[in-house]
């Protein structure tokens, strides 16, 4: 008989559908080669482990990969796509949210002891890396696997500037991306996300699995390790939409460090997450970006928008962004201090509402692109530092201001000069 | 005819008294009316002070961008502006009833009109009230929007839209009060269009040279190779 690795695709039975022990949704853009790879992967994972796979645009004449369980392997098949339908009202980073919601609630329904998100496609594809995204959950009984990608100078800067120093400073880890979007999540903690958000308040604060994922691990104290991968590969900038972005990803961190300030105010310092592979580089890297533009917005902004900037920050960060408006281009450098204090002020009055919360993460964009091209700057080729470093003193500086951070927290309305 | 003089004075005289006589009760109500109302007025103004200076009224008007009311209020205090206005409407209600206790068909048809006017009044200040929160709201969304579009004359936008729906609730205050409609229909509407004509003519002549860079941009960017922006957000 000949050996057919590649069997005909069988349709998954009734009980197959039942349960499984890891649920592997692929929520990013694979081609069937691509899946099948993917699927060989994870049959070298423990043997008799059930592998159900979930992919919304996989192609009925492609491979298999439903090969029978053996004494060997792990047994990998195709179920019917579980996940819900995202609401039409909700986009971008909530519609994400929702459907990483459903991911959780369909792994539930299989019983399943992990699930493992795929939502980003790797420049290099290299068979074993979702592999290794799920295995720390068997082998290693780890709660959460956060992926940890080779980083260029300018990638996810949002992520760079705001959230992974932010999250480290507040919840003492040095996690790198976590908002992911790729996760191994253990059955523990997909039903603690499930539980949190069926019994949460309605609307407003409600739990949002992406942003909540990481700080609601990191508060339980379960155990989270980090995954070397290769360098992912990013969507284009679109300019004329920069303060929807802030608008859109900013509010469910914010809204996440008022649900845990009783946890994060008790942290003192960071230490580094268990990791897993070795650290992929991403080789050599040339860019280089025009910061005029960035410079004129923040010039601009600091001309017209001081009478909201100054409902949040105040007067002395209000005098050092005029300071820094003024410095010729060459010399545009702002510093981390000063950016620290103004993320940190936005989100203080994000929660105060002092005024209406998408007008405020609106205003914040010229603040973001100065501290862009403030970044550029510092990475010119003629010198200075590796990005891992300058990004290394940034959450220096983030961990230096959590004291400003918890004294305005617990006292919002003392004398702030 | 001395006989008749004096009949004519009594008559009168009897008819002042009698007239003074049926006044007074009327008189007496509007005292009491009066008094009362002050002494609501009174317990009303300070349990609306003490609300306000609890929810911090003052320093919530000059965050939402209402600075100015203050300049307006009696001490710079807007709150002693609204606990003041209250006691107004309150004394004024109190004398608006005391006078219909008089048995005159004036006063009667004043205070039956007064207090049909009140709620076009208080209606008329809702939709002034709204108007000018709308205003503020749209005014920085406006210029937030303009600002991270990088338009330069974001102010100068920000502040027409503002006037635009001033403008408007005024106009539909005044309309609702019945206050010469005819001219505030006319004069509103050479208001409004007057702004927007301005508008339409600042943002015109001024991205007259920007579309034409635009349009020069479009040309030279199909001709020339696309250049990838290595900046990633997200």
């Amino acid at each position: 008989m000949e050996a057919d690795s590649i069997a005909q695709p069988m349709e998954p039975t009734a009980d197959q559908i039942d349960s499984a022990d890891l649920l592997v949704a692929v929520l990013g853009e694979f081609d069937s080669k691509g899946i099948a790879t993917m699927c060989d992967a994870f049959r070298t994972l423990a043997a008799k482990l059930r592998v159900a796979v979930s992919h919304e645009a996989r192609e009925e004449s492609a491979a298999p990969v439903n090969a029978e369980p053996t004494q060997e392997s792990a047994s990998v098949f195709f179920v019917p796509s579980l996940l819900a339908k995202p609401s039409s009202l909700a986009t971008g980073v909530q519609s994400m949210s929702d459907t990483y919601q459903s991911v959780f609630a369909a792994a539930d329904k299989l019983q399943a002891r992990g699930c493992c998100i795929i939502a980003s496609k790797l420049e290099a594809v290299t068979p074993p890396w979702a592999l290794r995204m799920a295995q720390p959950l068997f082998e290693g009984q780890a709660d959460l696997v956060l992926p940890h990608y080779a980083r260029r100078k300018f990638d996810g800067l949002l992520n760079a500037s705001i959230i992974a120093p932010m999250t480290r400073a507040l919840y003492g880890k040095r996690v790198n991306n976590p908002m992911g979007p790729d996760f191994g999540v253990s059955r523990r903690l997909f039903q603690r996300m499930l539980t949190a958000r069926n019994g949460g308040p309605v609307g407003g604060n409600r739990l949002h699995a992406l942003a909540s994922l990481t700080p609601t691990a990191l508060c339980q104290n379960l155990q989270i390790t980090e995954v070397h991968l290769g360098t992912r590969s990013y969507s284009p900038t679109d300019w004329t939409n920069m303060s929807s972005v802030l608008a859109d990803v900013l509010p469910p961190v914010f809204l996440d460090m008022e649900r845990n300030a009783a946890c994060w105010q008790r942290t003192r310092f960071s230490a580094p997450l268990p990791a897993i592979g070795e650290p992929v580089f991403s080789g050599p890297d040339s860019a280089t970006v025009d910061i005029r533009p960035m410079v004129e917005s923040f010039q601009l902004g600091n001309r017209e928008l001081q009478e909201i900037w100054s409902l949040v920050l105040p007067p002395s960060t209000l005098f050092e962004l005029r300071k820094l408006s003024r410095l010729p281009l060459e010399q545009f450098r702002m510093p981390d201090e000063l950016w620290v204090k103004i993320v940190y002020d936005f989100a203080l009055a994000h929660r105060l509402r002092t005024i209406s919360r998408d007008h405020l993460l609106k205003s914040m964009t010229p603040l973001y692109l100065g501290w862009v091209a403030s970044y550029a700057n510092d990475l010119l080729p003629s010198g200075a530092t590796s990005p891992e470093r300058r990004l290394e003193r940034l959450s220096l500086a983030y961990e230096a201001g959590k004291s400003h951070l918890v004294s305005r927290w617990r006292w919002p309305d003392r004398f702030n000069p | 005819m001395w006989e008749q003089v004096k009949h004519a004075l009594v008559d009168s005289t009897t008819r002042f008294l009698t007239r003074f006589a049926s006044f007074l009760p009327g008189f007496a109500a509007l005292v009491v009316a009066l008094l009362v109302s002050f002494v609501l007025a009174w317990v009303l103004a300070s349990i609306v002070r003490r609300v306000l200076v609890g929810v911090d009224f003052d320093e919530r008007l000059e965050r939402w961008g209402y600075a100015s009311l203050a300049e307006w209020s009696p001490m710079n205090s807007p709150t002693r502006l609204v606990s003041r206005s209250i006691a107004v409407l309150v004394i004024l209600s109190g004398f608006l009833i005391g006078i219909a206790a008089f048995d005159f068909q004036w006063t009667y048809m004043f205070a039956q009109s007064a207090v049909a006017y009140i709620p076009k009044v208080l209606t008329s200040l809702l939709v002034l009230l709204v108007g000018n929160v709308l205003a503020a709201f749209l005014a920085r969304s406006v210029l937030i929007g303009a600002v991270n579009l990088n338009v330069q004359y974001a102010r100068f936008l920000s502040v027409g839209v503002k006037w635009i729906v001033i403008v408007l609730a005024f106009a539909m205050a005044l309309e609702h009060l019945r206050i010469a409609p005819g001219i505030v229909e006319l004069a509103f509407g050479i208001l409004f269009g007057g702004i927007v004509l301005a508008l339409s003519l600042a943002v015109g002549l001024n991205s007259k040279d920007l579309i034409a860079k635009s349009v020069e941009r479009d040309v030279t960017k199909a001709t020339r190779e696309p250049v990838e922006d290595p900046l990633r957000h997200l």
